[in-house]
């Protein structure tokens, strides 16, 4: 199979195989389906954050027009949690009892003949609180703690005693707030029941696992529920857990005997699908006059909601980060009457990151030290903690490569140094390290009589380029032309796939492919293996190479059959094989599993008067092992650089310490940067082909976000000589 | 659903008729807010008088001004030679002010009617909002938040006019026509609004029914300097922060004449004649300009979250005044 060595269609820019449909509006998201006989359902939340229902009198609402049923947690039944994940619990049931945790809790659901209708009567269902004073500040007495939820904390060497005798220490506090996902697509769930079996059209990043967790709520096989997601309007991580709305919609479903369809308003997206949760971090870095570091203490506190979970190990990654003798990550939680946060593009990582590399930025400044050859200095060659070899690391090649493209050089050291007429200017830079991350993945591939290929698993893209990435992987490896492959994904009838999340699924789906693409041309030799006309008659797959529609022979090229000839010979439709990926094992294979490395550079702009921020440039030297298409790679570093831009200033859901209410739940008083904000943000592409993998992939999707809001802070302070430690940076802190 | 009446007006006077009639109705023009807040379930008028088919469009210029018809929209009267030409005040105001989507849409009557941008009015699940209830409270100053106003504000308010139109307008003295069941009466748009501190629920001297029919915008003297500089946190989609809008006479190196205003800061489009008073026959320097910022924001009630806006709003109108006068810092 030489041509999976040498391909012709992984690595290039080819444009989306979807770009077309979802251009012409082709393309149905889940809130675009409609059933016949569907009714609406529309949410009541909590207007207050804590305490208890005493009373809910939905009689008015009942009797409104179009109203079909209200439901509370009167006549709610008792529902089980969902299932385990990977990656946590599943949400608490809705609508259980009467207690109240959060602001924007649902309260009731009422479905109606028409949406309208349904939101109206909403506001006629007159609900009696019982309410307490919530639990909203991490310094609330009352706040319960939760240390080391993960297993997680690490230490190595003897921290305290290096710190003691560190020729130069820093030590500082960094803040980030909540930030919420913000997808652009609302998210959407149509529930349709049939006797028994259940089809939901549903805004998922991972079907599978909502195919699971509605089986398990509503005590039905597995094999009874359908869960459909061809395309999600953006998620960045609020799509990975089934939320209580789409459970509601489900349950309404059940209750009218009705095709049900919710499609939450930007408001609930606040407060409904998770959130990026507010941190605290405290670190400490000891050093040596040289620049070599002794010790590295990093110990955060994020937010989680009372009665649920979420995996945010801010100062983890701070282990793995540099070679250094001595650390300690410390990671914990306190419990608020807040909505459950959940992933957001690159979780922990993005805010981590910014506390970590912020005070190496300190420490380069007080040592007088470049920050880049700071980081060259304590550069870890092997892993930190298993002493392994990494299966690749091109960090150094991306420091030298975004340092050179970038022209850090021109960099004056001394903070407000340089100047344009009313604007500071800065240059900051910072180092990122993504974790490794892989699970098991199933797909299906298909070669059709007719000489073309069908090949799907039940994964998304959520704007990734999933579809296009896996075209061009089924293309390589059958050897059959791009246009005459299908890739499709997006239901959960289909092979079970991971979910698109911790930059994790190119690698664990390509994987899959590739083994089920390979079956099938072992397959189709076996269909060969005793035809004495066939000039491939007896080849192993090691014997033979593809391309163009046909299997050739490897020691005669110009031998060979086409996959259509083959088949209609046979008399066979097609040949189907199912393949799998799992993850490898890094102490058989004697080194440590490296994620994507990446060094960021940025240039800022501040007005000297008005603390106007703006970012003039960002480059991203990124290492993400083997780029299966440039284009949606380049993309999906371009998409986490704004993403890192809002981050650093601009996002803040700001919460009510009083009431536990988001004050700025819509587009206008959140803000997310818009393209005048985005200037030019250059990528580019460095390294090699991990060696951990059958592809050598290492997943981009998180990459491009973390270490941005490091590299603003970092060059805020260059420009100004001041260090903004909470995020976001806003010019009321400059002034 | 809300039901509520659908009338679209032929004329003026029957569309004034027909509100007038009715305590319960409003009038529907560009709908940019009005059909928001009604969504939001903060206004929930029982009939809609659609004034989009008045004879109310147009902009003519004669030796008084600039005269703008109210249905005339934002992109309209940014796209005018006039206003390209004699009124760059106005023109970055309307480019600055709205998306062109929104500027499309949206008229200069509406415009200078639109509704506070506080969240605590705009969410009916809020009780304590003494512009959507009086009496009930402010929400808003017990959480406080930056994008509120300092100026013409109290405890009972604290909401912000965001308009970047109006605090134009008012820096040039433009002129409201208004049409009742009373008749016509014109008021200076200096004197159209009320402060949040006095009327949180009554932000203008309207009388029910009474419609604006248009705008007058006297001219600047013809050596005149102007701009608007809009300050906020990204780039562009964003209410001001701070804003400036001045226009300055100056002749060798005293300043004749100046008009000062601020936007993002007040309870209403800011005027500021203690700032004028400043700048007037004073020398066009920085040491002036300063002194006029420090006039501008006296009496600031400031909240924790929006103390920052005294500093900004002051930086904020040197620039201005230094970018139109050419004043080297």
């Amino acid at each position: 199979m030489s041509l999976v060595e040498a391909p012709p269609a992984i690595g290039a820019g080819i444009d989306r195989v979807d770009g077309a449909r979802k251009t012409a509006g082709a393309a149905a998201y889940p809130s675009d389906f409609d059933v016949h006989g569907q009714a609406h359902a529309a949410l009541l939340q909590s207007t207050v954050a804590a305490g208890r229902i005493t009373a809910i009198d939905t009689a008015e609402a009942e009797a409104a027009p179009g109203v079909l049923t209200v439901i509370t947690h009167r006549n709610t039944p008792r529902l089980p949690d969902g299932p385990a994940t990977d990656i946590g619990t599943s949400p608490p049931a809705p609508l259980q009892d009467e207690r109240i945790l959060h602001h924007g809790q649902h309260v009731a659901v009422v479905v109606a003949e028409t949406r309208e209708q349904a939101v109206a009567a909403t506001r006629l269902i007159k609900v009696t609180y019982d309410a307490s004073e919530p639990v909203t500040r991490f310094d609330d007495p009352r706040a319960e703690r939760v240390d080391d939820p993960w297993g997680m904390d690490s230490e190595r060497g003897a921290v305290e005693e290096a710190l003691a005798s560190a020729d130069v220490k820093v030590s500082a506090t960094y803040t980030t707030p909540d930030n919420t996902n913000n997808p652009l697509g609302l998210f959407a769930t149509l529930a349709v029941w049939d006797r028994n079996t259940l089809t939901v059209h549903d805004t998922t990043q991972w079907p599978t696992m909502a195919r699971a967790t509605l089986a398990k709520v509503f005590d039905v096989p597995e094999s009874a529920v359908r869960v459909l997601a061809p395309y999600v309007g953006g998620a960045f991580g609020s799509g990975l857990r089934v939320w209580q709305h789409v459970i509601l919609t489900v349950l309404a479903a059940r209750m009218t005997g009705r095709p049900v369809k919710l499609v939450l308003t930007r408001p609930q997206m606040f407060t409904s699908v998770g959130h990026r949760p507010s941190g605290v971090q405290h670190i400490t870095i000891g050093a040596k006059r040289s620049g070599e570091l002794v010790a590295i203490d990093h110990r955060s506190t994020s937010s989680v909601a009372m009665e649920d979970d979420d995996f945010e190990p801010l100062a983890a990654s701070s282990a793995v980060a540099y070679a250094c003798p001595s650390v300690i990550t410390r990671d914990g939680q306190v419990r608020l009457n807040i909505s459950n946060p959940t992933s957001m593009r690159a979780p922990a990582e993005g805010q981590g990151n910014f506390a970590l590399e912020s005070a190496f930025d300190e420490l380069a400044h007080t040592l007088g030290i470049d920050p880049l050859e700071l980081r060259l200095r304590n550069y870890a060659e092997r892993h930190p903690v298993s002493g392994m070899p990494w299966s690749s690391k091109a960090l150094r090649e991306c420091y030298e490569a975004g340092a050179e493209r970038f022209g850090w050089s021109r960099r004056d050291p001394a903070p407000r140094s340089m100047r344009d007429g009313d604007e500071l200017i800065g240059y900051g830079m910072a180092g990122v390290g993504y974790p490794w991350y892989a699970v098991p993945c199933r797909a299906r591939a298909t070669v059709n009589a007719d000489g073309s290929a069908f090949v799907r698993s039940a994964a998304t893209d959520i704007g990734t380029g999933t579809y296009t990435v896996m075209t061009q992987v089924s293309a390589d490896v059958l050897g059959i032309a791009l246009d005459r492959v299908r890739f499709d994904l997006g239901d959960s009838d289909m092979p079970p796939s991971p979910q698109a999340g911790g930059s994790g699924l190119t690698g664990a789906l390509a994987t899959a492919v590739r083994d089920a693409c390979l079956g099938v041309v072992r397959r189709v030799l076996d269909l060969v293996s005793e035809d004495a006309g066939s000039p491939l008659r007896g080849c192993a797959l090691e014997d033979v190479i593809v391309g163009n529609g046909r299997i050739h022979r490897r020691d005669r090229p110009d031998e060979g059959e086409s996959y259509a000839d083959i088949l209609t010979r046979h008399g066979r439709q097609e040949m189907t094989v199912d393949g799998a990926s799992a993850p490898g094992d890094p102490s058989a294979l004697g080194m440590a599993f490296a994620g994507a490395f990446g060094a960021k550079f940025v240039e800022v702009r501040v007005d000297a008067d008005l603390g106007v921020i703006r970012v003039a440039r960002v480059v991203s030297a990124i290492d993400g092992g083997r780029i299966l298409n440039e284009k949606t790679a380049r993309s999906q570093i371009i998409g986490g650089t704004v993403g890192g831009i809002g981050q650093a200033l601009f996002e803040e859901t700001v919460t009510d310490a009083r009431t536990g209410r988001i004050a700025n739940a819509t587009f206008g008083d959140y803000l997310i940067p818009v393209n005048a904000d985005v200037a030019d943000l250059d990528v580019l592409f460095v390294g090699e082909p991990d060696r951990a993998t059958p592809l050598g992939t290492k997943g981009v999707g998180e990459i491009g976000l973390v270490g941005v809001a490091a590299a603003i802070a970092n060059a805020v302070h260059h420009a100004t000589g001041i260090r903004i430690r909470s995020l976001p940076i806003t010019l009321d802190e400059l002034l | 659903m809300l039901p509520f009446d659908y009338a679209r007006a032929t004329d003026v006077d029957e569309a004034v008729n027909l509100l007038a009639a009715d305590t319960n109705a409003s009038y529907l023009a560009g709908g940019t807010t009005q059909l928001d807040l009604m969504k939001d379930g903060v206004l929930a008028p029982e009939r809609l008088v659609d004034i989009t088919r008045l004879p109310m469009r147009g902009i003519t210029r004669d030796d008084d001004g600039l005269h703008v018809a109210a249905l005339t929209t934002m992109e309209e009267l940014a796209a005018d030679s006039t206003v390209v030409e004699d009124f760059p005040l106005v023109r970055q105001a309307l480019l600055l002010g709205a998306s062109t989507q929104l500027r499309n849409m949206a008229t200069i009557g509406g415009n200078l009617l639109q509704r506070a941008r506080c969240r605590y009015f705009r969410d009916p699940g809020v009780a304590e909002c003494n512009k959507r209830e009086p009496g009930s409270g402010c929400a808003a100053v017990a959480d406080s938040a930056r994008m509120h106003a300092i100026l013409g504000v109290s405890e009972r308010c604290v909401a912000l006019h965001a308009s970047d139109l109006a605090v134009a307008l008012v820096a040039l003295d433009a002129v409201v026509h208004l049409q009742g069941m009373s008749g016509r009466r014109s008021v200076p748009l200096t004197q159209f609004y009320r402060e949040a501190r006095t009327s949180p629920d009554v932000e203008n001297v309207l009388v029910h029914g009474e419609l604006i029919t248009g705008v007058t915008i006297p001219f600047l003297p013809a050596t005149a300097t102007s701009g608007y500089l809009k300050v906020r946190d990204r780039a562009s989609y964003e209410f001001a922060l701070a804003s400036a809008a001045v226009a300055l006479v100056t002749q060798d190196g005293t300043i004749g004449q100046a008009r000062v205003a601020l936007g993002g800061v007040g309870s209403k489009p800011w005027r500021s004649l203690e700032a004028e008073q400043v700048l007037t026959d004073a020398p066009a320097n920085e040491e002036t300009f300063r002194e006029a910022a420090a006039a501008a924001v006296q009496g600031a009630w400031t909240l924790p979250g929006t103390a920052f806006k005294v500093e900004l709003a002051q930086r904020t109108l040197v620039r201005a005044l230094r970018n139109i006068s050419g004043v080297a810092q």
